[in-house]
């Protein structure tokens, strides 16, 4: 497990640090702390998130608890679009960590299969999308940012995964084989995903928040 | 009548709905982190057991909630289970082509089923009896700060706002195109539309609610006042601290005498 840890988090700064020099969309840091429209926003999209998620994740751990990580890697990424949507929408240190919190107590309790379980995905797919973003210095969040994000936030979820399921990377191949799955389906359901629907949202003209730019 | 009708908070004359919220997630916590130190599905299956006398005795749940309730999760729990009879190492018991049970496998298959279960099984008597405005009150008293309290609160207020929404959108979608039995790509586009419509009218509602609060002088004081206040009480604390015993009674038990007879 020490040695999947290890390269979960190489995978974090290497994706981080492509984003940060590949990245050309840059755009000013927001002022730090969050206002009252930041955190109902959040409040908002974890809501809608925690419905969905809900509803794939009995999919995904029928998947995951049958297959093992080979089963669950191609739905893998499609929890975290709106950490995403969220973390492009707000655009502040935090964001993504803050929504993965709310958003997995929000799953808890609807009475999600994995019971308090679903924090701890909530915490490490917020903890990678969080660490890419620190490393473009919060002020990139263009099309390779969204999805160098998903890609990490996508694979650094399945070190979770592997602890509560118990899926040692010692033996079992298979966490080792779904990698490269895992990282294809953040990349597309919610890297490219969440920036659709960001640049969607903007685009409509309706949000205060992308008035503003 | 769905899952979601049996795992909804409910007002009971029981001593769990009366334990303090914030202790009861503490204990929540505690039984994960027991479950996840066991080895054996020995302690696993004392603390599933002693869980689930729980939620019957102290929190008065009939025994169909839980069923309905945990049908899933046992079923989930179950594949797992099998799932680490085959893939774990181990001398083969049995074997079927490519197909083989290792010792160590119908060992720690178990171990695998009753964490998984008894996580969840905890996680469900916790919203069985706990009203979730009663947890948020209690957590910022426990010195979380209000705003983020009442961010996840807020998040679950507008669960039936959402779920509305979509009903509203699905009626306003159907009237205008055909979309019972139609191909799944015509589906899956409608859903796109589903999505983005909820995630345009949520937000727009967002920005409405933001103006609301700021207009009433949201977090602009730092004492705040309930409407239904919950008081914590010293005996409160008998649910972790007899947790904690039992939990260190079997981490003991494991060591010195369940591991080495079950050979591990």
């Amino acid at each position: 497990m020490a040695v999947y840890t290890v390269f979960n988090v190489a995978v974090l700064v290497v994706l981080g640090l492509i984003a940060r020099f590949t990245d050309k969309n840059l755009v000013e840091k927001e002022a730090s702390g969050y206002t009252t429209q930041n955190l109902v926003m959040v409040a908002v999209l974890a809501a809608i998130a925690g419905v969905l998620n809900t509803g794939i994740g009995n999919l995904w751990y029928l998947a995951n608890t049958s297959l093992g990580p080979l089963g669950g890697a191609l739905i893998q990424g499609m929890f975290m679009w709106a950490y995403i949507l969220a973390a492009f929408i707000v655009r502040k240190p935090g964001v993504a960590l803050a929504f993965g919190i709310i958003e997995g107590s929000v799953e808890v309790l609807l009475g999600n299969a994995a019971g308090i379980g679903t924090l701890g995905w909530g915490i490490s797919q917020g903890l990678a999308i969080e660490a890419v973003l620190l490393i473009c210095g919060y002020s990139r969040f263009g099309l390779i940012t969204a999805i160098l994000a998903g890609v990490a936030s996508s694979q650094f979820g399945t070190l979770w995964s592997s602890v509560f399921y118990g899926w040692d990377p010692a033996y079992s191949k298979d966490v080792w084989i779904a990698v490269p799955v895992n990282m294809i389906s953040g990349a597309v359901f919610s890297g490219l995903l969440g920036y659709v629907l960001a640049e969607r949202l903007a685009k409509t003209g309706l949000l205060r928040s992308s008035r503003k730019k | 009548m769905s899952q979601s009708n049996f795992l909804s908070f409910k007002e009971r004359n029981s001593t769990l709905n009366g334990t303090y919220p914030f202790i009861k997630l503490i204990w929540v916590f505690l039984v994960a982190i027991g479950l996840f130190i066991f080895q054996t599905p020995i302690s696993g299956g004392i603390m599933f057991l002693l869980v689930l006398t729980l939620a019957l005795g102290a929190g008065k749940i009939s025994p169909v909630e839980v069923f309905r309730s945990g049908i899933i999760v046992f079923g989930l729990g179950f594949l797992l289970m099998l799932f680490h009879f085959f893939i774990n190492p181990g001398e083969v018991v049995w074997s079927l082509g490519f197909l083989t049970i290792t010792d160590y496998g119908l060992v720690i298959g178990p171990v695998f089923f009753f964490r998984l279960s008894t996580i969840v099984l905890s996680s469900f008597v916790l919203i069985w009896t706990t009203d979730t405005r009663d947890l948020m009150t209690s957590m910022v008293k426990a010195g979380m700060p209000y705003r983020y309290a009442y961010t996840i609160f807020l998040a679950l207020r507008f669960l039936p706002l959402i779920q509305k929404e979509v009903e509203a959108v699905q009626s306003a979608h159907s009237i205008r195109g055909r979309a019972a039995g139609s191909s799944f790509a015509h589906r899956f586009k409608l859903w796109q539309r589903y999505v983005f419509t909820i995630l345009i009218n949520g937000l727009r509602k967002a920005e409405v609610t933001a103006d609301a609060l700021e207009c009433r002088g949201f977090g602009y004081s730092e004492k705040r006042t309930y409407v239904k206040d919950v008081h914590f009480k010293t005996a409160d604390l008998i649910l972790p601290v007899i947790t904690v015993l039992i939990l260190a009674g079997l981490i003991y038990m494991e060591q010195t005498s369940w591991k080495a007879l079950l050979g591990l």
